[in-house]
């Protein structure tokens, strides 16, 4: 286990690498992207059109969506690991490549958490945003999350493997689904057209959208943890499967 | 002099779409891809502010039509950027900080020209355009505007407004990576890429202090809101229409000196990514 922790603090620095200062633009444009949206929700639910959710939940959603973004939606090295070197690092070391991929994600999500996340949930009430979960099933439901979150991504890793190579292909498109689908964005229950009933069950819902859900309030548990539990269930067999038949086929030729 | 420049400009864009139509002709299937790839990427931008709209009935004191107006100008945008920004030579820090600008000096043709020419990609980069084009049709149709040859020449000036800051914008940040190639290699991706979901906004609605920022400190509301709306007739925050061209104007002398000055840094010390096995630093 130390070793793993070790990756995941190699990770964290490997981040930091360039000196803090070059993490500010980042964490300026979340910023500055957040504040504008929590706004944005304010004019479009003072309209009074019922949608099922308060304006306290929808602030509570779109502040919680962008302080946990990487949580919610997981991205690894792994679609960059044929172009990148990451596949040097990752075959190099007795170590587990699945492992290593978990432990490098989540050790480079850490700058971001202490120097976004955290002052900005410290500030939510000057904007007044309340962060407080409607239950406590939020936590397993984000666990869950964030291991459909890594199945996910390691189904689009193994297509960029097929793919020859097309890493950045790959990754726009997943970023661009996900970012639809998964209801990080625009909480799926408030989709216009009827979309948000037939969208429900598909398995990127059960990703950022299932958690945030459970963690305002404007669904049930019981409802969405059998589901992402499901999606769970179907999908890491799967990646796993295709995983290790795609393995064979990776080549790499330099950055 | 100027009409052989023109003529050598020319000639160069069409050799940049000819090696696009050699890479669709060549490796159909991957072209394709990549175009999928850019129509994605830009919808899943406009479509989430636009079904906002459409789900609350407008956003802001603007109708679900306006927004798509809106939309379809941020699509225009997104889709002139793709045209001629395929060569990372408007991500230009990625240039900069992968050590790439040593291939350009190579060339006996000057940077600029090249950096004008080289990510001209009509036939793989012009689908978010044909798109934006089509939606801007469709919602002046439902907002039932009276299209003039002086709204369309308004709308290039705006197009060309937005282009211009939103490439100066790059450049002035992207000067960082001269400095610090590794931890500014992705600025320019920042800077233009993370900050798109923001230029979607319609600020219509909003607070002045979310409002001014947009329109002063960071020009993400100049990128579609602040446009869209002199299109429609009704410049926000009664402020002149030629508003975006002063910032157009400020920020591209901005850039141009602070651009130069971080050149001539990295002429003198140059700059060392590779390692002996081929992948980057």
């Amino acid at each position: 286990m130390v070793k793993y922790l070790r990756t995941a603090h190699m990770a964290c620095l490997e981040k930091t690498n360039g000196g803090l200062f070059y993490l500010l633009p980042d964490i300026l444009v979340k910023i500055c992207t957040l504040i504008p949206l929590v706004f944005l929700w304010r004019v479009v639910m003072a309209s009074g059109v019922k949608v099922g959710m308060s304006m306290n939940q929808m602030l509570s959603y779109t502040y919680a969506a962008a302080l946990l973004a990487d949580l919610l939606v997981v991205k690894t090295p792994a679609t960059g690991w044929l172009s990148e070197g990451v596949l040097l690092k990752l075959y190099g070391r007795p170590m587990s490549t699945i492992g290593q991929l978990v432990m490098l994600t989540a050790g480079g999500w850490l700058p971001t958490l202490a120097l976004f996340s955290l002052p900005m949930a410290l500030i939510s009430p000057l904007l007044g945003v309340r962060l407080m979960p409607a239950s406590v099933w939020f936590i397993p439901s984000l666990v869950l999350c964030v291991s459909l979150g890594f199945a996910v991504d390691l189904l689009f890793a193994c297509l960029s493997i097929k793919l020859r190579n097309m890493n950045w292909l790959v990754g726009r498109i997943q970023a661009a689904i996900v970012a639809v689908l998964s209801g990080t964005v625009i909480p799926i229950s408030l989709l216009p057209l009827g979309l948000g009933e037939a969208m429900r069950y598909q398995p990127f819902a059960s990703l950022g959208g299932a958690p945030l859900s459970v963690f305002v309030g404007s669904a049930a548990p019981q409802e969405v943890l059998p589901l992402q539990l499901m999606w769970n269930a179907l999908l890491w067999p799967a990646a796993l499967l295709i995983f290790k038949k795609s393995q064979e086929g990776m080549v790499s030729y330099g950055g | 002099m100027a009409a052989s420049k023109i003529k050598r400009i020319l000639r160069l864009l069409a050799i940049s779409a000819k090696m696009d139509l050699a890479w669709l002709l060549r490796d159909t299937k991957f072209a394709l891809m990549g175009v999928l790839g850019d129509i994605l990427a830009n919808l899943s931008v406009v479509s989430g502010v636009y079904l906002i709209a459409l789900r609350f009935g407008g956003i802001g004191g603007m109708s679900v039509d306006e927004v798509l107006f809106m939309m379809a100008f941020s699509t225009l945008t997104t889709g002139v950027f793709i045209l001629f920004g395929s060569g990372n030579n408007i991500h230009i820090s990625r240039i900069i900080g992968r050590g790439q600008l040593e291939h350009l000096f190579m060339q006996p043709l000057p940077l600029k020209t090249q950096l004008l020419t080289c990510g001209f990609t009509p036939f793989t980069g012009g689908c978010n355009f044909v798109m934006g084009c089509i939606l801007l049709a469709v919602s002046a149709a439902r907002l039932e505007l009276h299209v003039t040859i002086w709204w369309l020449l308004a709308l290039l000036f705006y197009l060309a407004v937005t282009m211009t800051i939103i490439i100066a914008r790059a450049y002035l940040v992207s000067s960082a990576a001269f400095y610090a190639p590794v931890a500014a290699e992705e600025i320019a991706h920042t800077a233009i890429d993370g900050t798109w979901q923001l230029s979607t906004f319609p600020l219509s609605g909003m607070p002045l202090f979310i409002q001014l920022p947009l329109l002063v400190i960071f020009p993400e509301g100049l990128l579609a809101w602040f446009p869209s709306l002199c299109l429609l007739g009704r410049p926000p925050l009664n402020l002149t229409e030629l508003y975006p061209l002063a910032y157009a104007l400020v920020i591209s002398l901005l850039a141009g000196f602070i651009f130069r000055k971080g050149l001539y840094y990295y002429v003198k010390k140059g700059s060392n990514r590779y390692v002996p096995y081929g992948f980057r630093r």
